[in-house]
C-alpha cells in the first residue's frame, strides 16, 4: 500500500525539477536567439552611418526610416508576399501531407521525393530556371511570379511538419467520424485539421519566415513594383548598409514581441 | 473492420488511392510538375551545353561539364558541405529538443506565444542580423570583452572568419526549423503515459529514452530533414561569417552563375547535386517502408 | 467539395495582386540599378520636374543584372552596369545606341570619361561614377611603407588581409605585379599568374566584395585591397586608413548608364540621363557616395573636404581602364583561386 503513495508523491516533484531545468535551458536558447537582435536594436540608435563603429546616441535613423517611402513599400510587399505564400503553402502542404499519409499512391515515393527537392535546390538554380520558365510562358513578372517561387520552396516545410504529426495519429478517429456518416472531406475538415493544428501553426510560421527573408528566388522573379525588403537591403551593399535598416528591423521585432506579451496580458485580464 | 495494413498509417500510406484522392492531390502534382520538374528539365538541357561570354548557353552537346563535376576539388567541397550540414543538424537536435519539449508541455495558452518568440528574431533582415553577429564575434567584440573580464588568461579568441563562426551562424539560422517540428510531436504526447512510466518507477533518463524519444521520433526525423537538407546548399553564411574562405557546394553553384558566368557548368553541378539527393532520399523512403512492413 | 472554392478565391486574389504591374507605360521610366546608388532625392526631384514616374528595381551586382537580363526577365529602360559588364553587353547587342542630341549636358563630363575602351565611340554609355581598386592600410597597425601589391601579399601579413571576393580582380593584380599586360590576356600570362595567386590566396583572412570596410573597421584585418569608395568611407571615418594606388598599376572602373536594346521608354531614359548630368544633381550623388565624380561642372561644386579625400580623388598613381574579357581559360584560374 505504501509504495504507490510514495512514488506518486515523488514523481511530480521529479517532474517539477525536470521542468525547471528545461525552462532554464529554453531561457538560455531564447537568449542565444535574441542576442544579435539586442545588438541590432542597440545599433539602431548609433549616430554613425556605419553599423560597425559606435559613435553616440541618436533617434535619427527612426526619423529617416519613417520618411523612407520606398523602404516601407518594400516592407509592405514583403508582408503581402509572405502572407499569401503562407496561406497557399499551408493549404498545399496540409492537404498533400494528409493525402500522402492516408492513401497509397502509385509512385508515392517519387512524389514525396519531388516534394523534398525544393528544400535542397540552391536558390540560384530555382530562381534562374523559374525566370526562364516565366519568360518562355510570356508571364509578366510581379507578385504572382514571386509568390509562385516562394510557395515552391515553402510548402515542403509545411508538408514535412504535417506528416510528422500525422505519424502515429490514431486512424480510429477518422474512421469514427466516417462511421457517423461524415464524408471523407468533412472528416478531414472536422477531425484531422483540428488535430493537426500545432503542426499547421509550426509549418505556417516556418513558411512565413522563409518567405519574408528570401533574396535570390525573389530577385529573379520580381518586378520593381513587387520588390521585397531583402531586395532593397542587399542592393544597398554598393553604398553600405546603414542603421536605418537596424531601426526597421528593431521596429518589427518590438512590435511583434510587444504583441505577444500584450496578448498574454490581455488574456490574463479577461480571465482574472 | 479495418485490416492491420490500413491501420498502420506509415510511409507507404494506408489504403490504395481512389480517383477522388488523385483529384485532391492534383493541385500539388501540378505544382510539382510545373515548378519543379519543368525547371529541372531546363537545367538538365543546359548542363549539356556550352556557354558564351555572357554565360548564356550555346546549344551543343557536350559531357564536359559533368567531367568537371567529378574533379576531386568539387568532390571535396561536396563532402565538406555534408560535414557542415551534419554537424549543424546534430547540434540543433541537442540544443533544440529540450526547448521543443518544454514548449510542447507548457500550458496551452503559452505554447503558440513561445513558438512565435522562437521565430520573431528571424523577422529581422538576414544581413542586419548577420552584421550583429559580426559585432559580437569580432576580435574587439562583445564576446571577447566578456571573456576578457571573466578569464583574461584566455586572451581574445579569434572567432570571426573561422569555421566555428560559420557553425554558429548555421546553428543560429536553422535552430527554429528543428524546434518547430519536434514541438508538433511533443504536443501530441499523452502526459498520462509519462506519468505512468514515472509511477512504475522509471527514472527520468529511462522515461526519456524509452518513452519520450520513441514517441517523438517522427518530429525529430522531420526536424533533421528540415535542417540537414537546406543547410547543405546554404551559401550566404559562409561568405559573411566565414570570410568566404572555405566554399561550400552552395557557394560554388552560386558563383558559376553570379561570378564565373558559366551557366552550363553551374547547371551540371546542380543537376548532379539534385540527382544525388533524390536517389538518397528515395532510397531512405524505401528503406523505412520496408522496415515498417517487416516490423508490422 | 470544399477545396475548389478557396482555391478559386485565391486565384482571383493573385490576379488582383498581379494587375497593378500592367499599368500603361506612358510617362514611366523603368530603372534597374544598385539601390541607394541613385539617391532617392534625385529620383524624387526628377519625377517632380518631369512628371515621369520612376520604377526603380534594384540589384546587388553586375552579374545579377546580366543574369536577369539574359534569362529574359524584366523590361528595363535604363540600366547601370560597370564598364566591363557594359562592354560585353555592347558586344552582345544588348544595349541601344544613345542619341547625343538629346543629351546636351554631356558637355559637363571630363573628357577623360568620354570615350573609354569599353565603349570607344561613346555611343552606348554615359559615365555615372568612377572609382579605383587600391590598397587600404591601417597605419596604426602597419608601420612599414606599403606601395604596391608586393608589399601587401607578404607572409608576415598572413591572416591580416581583406580582399575583394572576385577572382578576376585578384588575377589582374597578379598580372600587374608580374608586369604582364592586363588587357589581352594570353594562356602563357595566366600560367605565370596562377602560382602567384595561389600563394596570395593563402594569406587572406576575408574575401568580401560587398563591404570589405567592415573587417578593417572592426580591426580583424589591417590591410585591404578594396574599392576606392569603401576606402573613402574608411578615410572619412578615421584618417589612420590610408589609401594607396598600387605602384604596379591599378584598375579604374566606371559605372555607366545605358539603355537596353528594345527599351520602350527611350525618350524618358534620355531625359533621366541628361538630368543626372546636371552639376547640381551630380553633386547630390557625390555627397551620398564618395566615388570619383566624372562630372567637371559638378566637381566645381564639391566642398574642399570632399575633394581632399585621397580615395575619391587620388593625386598620383598609374591608372588603367581594363578590358576584362571573360575567356574560358581565365575562368579556370579563377576557379582554382576559389577552391584553393
Amino acid at each position: 500500500m505504501s509504495e504507490p503513495v510514495q512514488s506518486s508523491s515523488r514523481s511530480p516533484s521529479g517532474l517539477r525539477v525536470t521542468r525547471a531545468v528545461l525552462g532554464l535551458w529554453t531561457g538560455g536558447v531564447l537568449l542565444f536567439l535574441y542576442l544579435p537582435v539586442l545588438v541590432l536594436v542597440v545599433y539602431s540608435f548609433n549616430a554613425s552611418r556605419l553599423n560597425v563603429v559606435w559613435e553616440g546616441f541618436t533617434f535619427g535613423w527612426y526619423r529617416e526610416v519613417w520618411s523612407n517611402g520606398p523602404l516601407w513599400q518594400a516592407a509592405r510587399n514583403s508582408l503581402v508576399v509572405a502572407l499569401v505564400t503562407t496561406l497557399v503553402s499551408v493549404v498545399l502542404g496540409t492537404v498533400g501531407g494528409w493525402l500522402l499519409h492516408r492513401y497509397r499512391f502509385r509512385g508515392g515515393g517519387a512524389i514525396e521525393t519531388l516534394a523534398a527537392i525544393p528544400m535542397v535546390m540552391p536558390e540560384i538554380l530555382m530562381g534562374i530556371s523559374l525566370l526562364i520558365l516565366f519568360a518562355a510562358a510570356g508571364m509578366e513578372l510581379g507578385f504572382t511570379t514571386v509568390i509562385i517561387g516562394h510557395v515552391t520552396f515553402c510548402f515542403p516545410f509545411v508538408l514535412v511538419a504535417v506528416r510528422a504529426r500525422l505519424q502515429g495519429l490514431d486512424p480510429a478517429l477518422e474512421e469514427a467520424a466516417l462511421d457517423l456518416g461524415a464524408t471523407p472531406i468533412q472528416a478531414f475538415w472536422r477531425v484531422i485539421v483540428p488535430n493537426l493544428q500545432p503542426a499547421i501553426v509550426a509549418g505556417g510560421l516556418m513558411a512565413f519566415t522563409l518567405s519574408w527573408d528570401e533574396l535570390i528566388v525573389t530577385f529573379f522573379t520580381t518586378s520593381a513594383a513587387s520588390a521585397t525588403l531583402p531586395i532593397r537591403v542587399f542592393g544597398m551593399a554598393k553604398v553600405g548598409l546603414n542603421p536605418m535598416l537596424n531601426a526597421l528591423s528593431a521596429l518589427f521585432v518590438t512590435v511583434t514581441v510587444a504583441f505577444v506579451l500584450f496578448s498574454a496580458y490581455l488574456k490574463r485580464l479577461a480571465r482574472g | 473492420m479495418t485490416t492491420g495494413a490500413e491501420r498502420r498509417g506509415g510511409a507507404g500510406g494506408g489504403r490504395r488511392a481512389g480517383w477522388r484522392a488523385w483529384v485532391l492531390l492534383a493541385p500539388l502534382l501540378a505544382w510539382l510538375l510545373l515548378f519543379i520538374v519543368v525547371p529541372a528539365l531546363v537545367l538538365l538541357v543546359y548542363s549539356f551545353c556550352e556557354r558564351d561570354e555572357l554565360g548564356r548557353v550555346v546549344y551543343t552537346f557536350t559531357a564536359e561539364n559533368y567531367q568537371r563535376v567529378l574533379d576531386p576539388v568539387y568532390l571535396r567541397i561536396f563532402g565538406r558541405s555534408i560535414g557542415y550540414a551534419a554537424l549543424t543538424t546534430l547540434i540543433c537536435v541537442g540544443v533544440g529538443f529540450p526547448v521543443a519539449y518544454y514548449i510542447g508541455r507548457s500550458p496551452e495558452g503559452l505554447r503558440d506565444r513561445l513558438l512565435l518568440l522562437i521565430m520573431v528574431p528571424f523577422w529581422t533582415s538576414f544581413l542586419i542580423r548577420t552584421y550583429a553577429w559580426i559585432t559580437i564575434l569580432k576580435q574587439e567584440g562583445l564576446l571577447n570583452a566578456v571573456l576578457q573580464a571573466l578569464a583574461p588568461a584566455l586572451g581574445p579568441l579569434d572567432l570571426l572568419y573561422t569555421p566555428a563562426a560559420v557553425l554558429i551562424g548555421l546553428v543560429y539560422g536553422y535552430l527554429p526549423f528543428m524546434i518547430l517540428p519536434i514541438y508538433g510531436s511533443v504536443e501530441k504526447l499523452d502526459g498520462a503515459i509519462i506519468e505512468a512510466a514515472h509511477d512504475l518507477g522509471a527514472g527520468p533518463l529511462r522515461v526519456f529514452s524509452s518513452v519520450i524519444i520513441p514517441l517523438t521520433l517522427p518530429g525529430i526525423a522531420a526536424g533533421t530533414l528540415l535542417v540537414f537538407v537546406p543547410s547543405i546548399a546554404m551559401f550566404a553564411i559562409t561568405d559573411l561569417m566565414g570570410g568566404a574562405r572555405v566554399p561550400l557546394i552552395g557557394n560554388v553553384i552560386q558563383n558559376q552563375f553570379l561570378q564565373a558566368r558559366d551557366w552550363p557548368f553551374g547547371a551540371a553541378l546542380g543537376v548532379a547535386f539534385l540527382v544525388l539527393f533524390a536517389v538518397t532520399y528515395w532510397g531512405l523512403l524505401r528503406f523505412r517502408e520496408r522496415g515498417e512492413e517487416a516490423g508490422g | 467539395m470544399n477545396l475548389p472554392r478557396p482555391t478559386r478565391r485565391l486565384a482571383s486574389l493573385l490576379l488582383a495582386l498581379a494587375l497593378p504591374v500592367s499599368v500603361p507605360a506612358a510617362g514611366v521610366l523603368n530603372l534597374f540599378g544598385w539601390s541607394e546608388y541613385v539617391p532617392q532625392t534625385v529620383i524624387d526631384g526628377f519625377t517632380k520636374e518631369t512628371g515621369i514616374k520612376v520604377n526603380f528595381e534594384t540589384y546587388a551586382s553586375n552579374e545579377e543584372l546580366i543574369s536577369k537580363l539574359v534569362a529574359g526577365g524584366g523590361r528595363y529602360d535604363l540600366v547601370q552596369p560597370s564598364d566591363y559588364a557594359a562592354e560585353v553587353m555592347i558586344r552582345q547587342k544588348l544595349l541601344a545606341p544613345l542619341d547625343s542630341a538629346r543629351l546636351p549636358n554631356l558637355k559637363n563630363l571630363l573628357p577623360d570619361f568620354l570615350r573609354r575602351p569599353h565603349d570607344p565611340e561613346g555611343r552606348y554609355t554615359v559615365a555615372y561614377m568612377s572609382g579605383t581598386v587600391g590598397i587600404v592600410v591601417n597605419t596604426e597597425k602597419v608601420k612599414e611603407p606599403i606601395k604596391g601589391y608586393r608589399d601587401v601579399f607578404q607572409p608576415k601579413f598572413k591572416n591580416r588581409l581583406v580582399v575583394l571576393n572576385d577572382s578576376r580582380e585578384i588575377v589582374s593584380w597578379a598580372l600587374y605585379t608580374l608586369g604582364l599586360p592586363v588587357n589581352g590576356i594570353s594562356k602563357e600570362s595566366l600560367a605565370k599568374a596562377r602560382p602567384v595567386v595561389a600563394e596570395w590566396v593563402k594569406l587572406v583572412k576575408v574575401f568580401d566584395s560587398d563591404s570589405p570596410k567592415t573587417a578593417l573597421l572592426n580591426g580583424d584585418v589591417d590591410l585591404g585591397v578594396v574599392w576606392s569608395g569603401e576606402a573613402a568611407i574608411l578615410w572619412n571615418q578615421n584618417k589612420k586608413f590610408q589609401y594607396v594606388i598600387p605602384a604596379e598599376g591599378a584598375h579604374q572602373f566606371i559605372d555607366v548608364l545605358a539603355i537596353p536594346a528594345g527599351a520602350k521608354n527611350q525618350a524618358e531614359a534620355h531625359q533621366f540621363i541628361n538630368y543626372i548630368l546636371r552639376p547640381e544633381v551630380s553633386k547630390l550623388i557625390s555627397a551620398a557616395f564618395p566615388y570619383t565624380n566624372p562630372n567637371a561642372a559638378a566637381r566645381r561644386l564639391l566642398s574642399p573636404q570632399e575633394l581632399a579625400n585621397p580615395a575619391s580623388y587620388p593625386k598620383e598613381g598609374k591608372l588603367e581602364s581594363q578590358e576584362r574579357e571573360m575567356r574560358r581559360k581565365e575562368r579556370r584560374i579563377g576557379g582554382g583561386a576559389q577552391a584553393a
